[in-house]
């Protein structure tokens, strides 16, 4: 196989199979912030806005690159938005708004914590 | 997750001029925490979630965790019909035994025998059985484990510190969004006199998992 056929018959997660590295045995106890996002994740399956096999396709079309630098829950949180703003739930704009909002909160909190 | 108000559920109040040892205070977001806050508040502003939700299923994961698993693997030991049961309908029998599938999942149960060897992995992502084990470990989830274990599993086994003799069989199950496994482990030689909870005690969250055996000197080799 000459090379580009191997883009078209996997996908960036379809990995089983490939040659890697040895297993190091690591594992974190998830950050805050993870463990809302996998709370998130589920909430979004149970009421049937986003379903696993969804943010699976949702994190597979962030493209290698992205898969390769981004964290677990990092791309998991960038796929519910590219599928919030597929489903027009959510918009980019609304959003960016939104994230401007939240830190904006934290940047007066440290403030006011001086 | 996000700044609370200084009120507290039972009524207490104290000095707040000291830094709670909570997360979040004080300490500036990454992209993308900010990401998923503002993202679930949007959520929650357009009624289609709730903050309970949320909440509720935070709880739901920490009450998750691979004792519940172990449990299950010690029962399954101890009583025959119950082990039937287990491999006929994994599901059923880990509802029967008071464990409640939050997702929309199917748990089939592969026993190790003295023939055969089980182990799981998902290679397109990180599908786990979650309701019985909570979440899986970092490198469960990453390449290493997820490309190599359905093409090499005695050499990735083998790096568990795991050698299972040429005669036995090895079986890879490859998880879905849908159906998920659980290894039931070969139960230990000297553990006659053991009672389920002792034999819980053994059981590890690598072991359901596949990659070790159940052995009776656990904790040390841990």
């Amino acid at each position: 196989m000459s090379g580009s056929e191997d883009l078209v018959r996997r996908l960036p997660n379809d990995i089983g199979g490939f040659a890697a590295g040895s297993v190091q045995r690591v594992e974190h106890d998830l950050l805050p912030w993870e463990k809302s996002c996998h709370a998130l994740a589920d909430v979004l399956d149970f009421t049937k806005i986003i379903n696993t096999e969804e943010k699976r396709r949702g994190v597979e079309a962030l493209g290698e690159t992205m898969i390769g630098q981004l964290s677990y829950y990092e791309r998991w949180i960038v796929a519910f938005a590219n599928i919030l703003f597929a489903k027009q739930i959510l918009s980019p704009t609304e959003l960016a708004m939104k994230m401007a909002e939240v830190e904006a909160r934290h940047v007066d909190a440290g403030d006011a914590r001086g | 997750m996000t700044h609370t108000s200084h009120i507290h559920d039972d009524g207490s109040h104290h000095d707040h001029d000291h830094p709670h040892a909570e997360i979040s205070v004080g300490e500036k977001p990454g992209y993308y925490a900010v990401m998923e806050t503002a993202v679930r508040e949007l959520l929650i502003a357009k009624g289609l979630i709730t903050a309970n939700d949320i909440r509720h299923q935070l709880e739901v994961l920490d009450s998750r965790t691979p004792a519940l698993g172990a449990k299950v693997v010690a029962r399954a030991w101890v009583d025959p019909g119950f082990k039937a049961r287990l491999l006929a309908d994994g599901r059923a029998a880990c509802e029967e035994f008071g464990i409640s599938f939050y997702d929309d999942t199917q748990l089939i149960v592969l026993e190790n025998t003295p023939a055969v060897h089980n182990l799981i992995v998902c290679t397109l992502c990180s599908c786990y059985p979650r309701p019985v084990l909570g979440l899986p470990p970092d490198w469960y989830k990453l390449k290493p484990y997820r490309a190599r274990a359905v093409s090499e599993p005695r050499v990735v086994l083998r790096e568990f510190g795991t050698i299972i003799p040429d005669d036995v069989e090895v079986r890879v199950s490859d998880s879905t969004s849908a159906v998920r496994y659980l290894v039931l482990p070969m139960r230990p030689a000297g553990t006659e006199n053991l009672g389920e909870e002792q034999l819980a005690a053994l059981v590890t969250r690598d072991a359901m998992i596949g990659v070790i055996p159940v052995t009776l000197d656990q904790e040390v080799g841990q």
